[in-house]
């Protein structure tokens, strides 16, 4: 049982790190893992905890999808800053 | 008959019925002036060419002239900054303006209020400022610059509020509401071209502060006429070294301009603008699931790569185990005797010719093996004959007896 519950832990870790990303950026390191998974780089027993891992980035990207509202900022033309009556 | 009375008409004016009106030259100018002042439209629009536009004192003055008529045209200093379109001489306009008599000259001309180039001024001047870009490499499909696939900050340079721009914020939210959209109003039409400069190059100089990725110029539909700002040399060289790619969406499909040659990438519209730049939702919703279906599939690929190489050594270690060995040694062994069937002098004694060993068995194949009296054995299909030899001759001797 130790070890499933290090594996939580491991999760959630991963989960915090991940929620710092960009989409891109989760979007990068989703796709090295498929990479290491498809070139067979990764040892057999660390498969499960590889592909849990990319779900981690994976359920990033769509929750980002999900969430994303637009942002528009209109800038005045002579300062580019914010303007108020944006 | 008092008809004056009844119908209200003056009796200054009935008098002009029955005698030739009298008038001061004054009088006569403030008549004519009063009549034009009240019978002529306060505003029209004239189609001409200008003429021999000179200025003085400020003002611009000018003839309007179709070829066969013309008229004199004045823009006053006022109005003059105010023009976007500044006429040179054989350009073919249409102005907007009204009446100006002059009573105390009895002179008549037009005050222009606005002065708009033709479709074909305005296509000649695309033709000679693309010409030229063109010639200087600075218009080049070779310069283009490739679009950024997700762009974090996008701005948009339109007029605020404008149809486009709400037609650019609903396509955005609709594809890609992430990237963050800067929005910097410009006026699009008129003497306007300086004024988009300004902005581009403030924002040239602040593009990595605002970490700016691309720059969407845009302006709805109108005529072609109403987008010769964007045909404007000076706007367009800007353009052409602004830091980030530049997506062109102005006017309709057909129209183009020296702006959209400049750009990276030249859109149909302003809509079109920003469905080129922005990634579409469904597309990177789809991209996301096959990411999924990939992470799904590949652990149990994998496992079948490992069990099918498992599945490889197995069999070679298989091949190597007695119980396979042993047939194949004995396979080779029978090959073998076969062999040695085919070698064996068997097939002579089947033939009819004999073996001969003497007494300690070996093989006999001269008389200079043999003395008289020793004993042979000759071997025979069937049998061995035991037997003495009691005479030895040499082959030349053989035939006689």
């Amino acid at each position: 049982m130790n070890d499933s519950e290090s594996l939580q832990d491991r999760i959630k870790d991963w989960r915090k790190d991940a929620s710092g990303l960009s989409y891109e950026e989760a979007l990068q390191a989703l796709d090295l893992i498929l990479a290491e998974l498809q070139d067979d780089a990764v040892p057999m027993a660390e498969l499960q905890r590889h592909v849990l891992h990319g779900q981690v980035y994976l359920d990033h990207c769509e929750s980002l999808l999900k969430t994303m509202e637009e942002a528009v900022v209109q800038l005045d033309p002579d300062t580019l800053e914010p303007s108020d009556d944006a | 008959m008092d008809w004056s009375v009844s119908t209200g008409v003056s009796p200054t004016a009935a008098l002009s019925a029955d005698r030739i009106p009298t008038y001061s030259v004054g009088e006569l100018n403030a008549a004519v002036g009063s009549l034009l002042e009240r019978g002529f439209a306060p505003r029209f629009l004239v189609e001409a060419s200008v003429s021999r536009p000179q200025l003085k004192k400020g003002h611009l003055w000018l003839t309007l002239t179709d070829g066969d008529a013309s008229i004199t045209g004045v823009v006053w200093a006022s109005r003059l900054k105010q023009l976007s379109h500044h006429p040179q001489d054989g350009d073919g306009v249409t102005v907007v303006g009204k009446l100006n008599f002059w009573i105390a000259r009895a002179s008549l001309s037009v005050q222009v209020l606005d002065i708009r180039p033709s479709l074909t001024t305005v296509l000649r001047q695309f033709e000679q400022v693309r010409d030229r870009l063109l010639e200087e490499g600075v218009i080049d499909p070779a310069r283009r610059r490739p679009l950024p696939l997700r762009p974090a900050v996008v701005v948009i340079l339109t007029s605020v509020p404008s149809s486009a721009l709400a037609d650019m914020l609903r396509t955005a939210r609709e594809r890609w509401p992430m990237t963050r959209l800067l929005l910097v109003p410009i006026p699009v039409q008129g003497a306007v071209a300086e004024r988009i400069r300004g902005v581009l190059s403030a924002l040239a100089m602040r593009h990595e502060h605002l970490q700016l990725e691309a720059l969407v110029l845009a302006r709805g539909g109108g005529s072609r006429e109403d987008l010769a700002v964007f045909d404007d040399e000076g706007l367009c060289r800007d353009l052409a070294v602004f830091p980030v790619p530049v997506i062109t969406g102005l006017g309709h499909e057909d129209d183009l301009t020296v702006a959209d040659l400049v750009a990276d990438h030249r859109a149909a519209t302003p809509t079109a603008a920003l469905a080129a730049l922005l990634p579409d939702r469904q597309t990177v919703e789809r991209d996301l699931q096959r990411r999924r279906e990939r992470l799904r599939d590949l652990p149990s690929w994998r496992l079948a790569r490992e069990r099918q190489r498992l599945l490889d050594r197995r069999r070679l270690l298989e091949q190597q185990a007695p119980t396979a060995r042993l047939p194949r040694l004995r396979q080779e062994l029978q090959q073998k005797r076969l062999l040695l069937q085919a070698l064996s002098p068997e097939r002579w004694l089947q033939r009819g010719l004999a073996l001969v060993n003497d007494a300690s068995g070996a093989a006999v194949t001269g008389i200079s093996d043999v003395q008289p009296g020793d004993r042979l054995t000759v071997q025979l299909r069937d049998g061995l004959l035991d037997t003495r030899v009691d005479a030895i001759r040499p082959a030349s001797d053989a035939s006689t007896p």
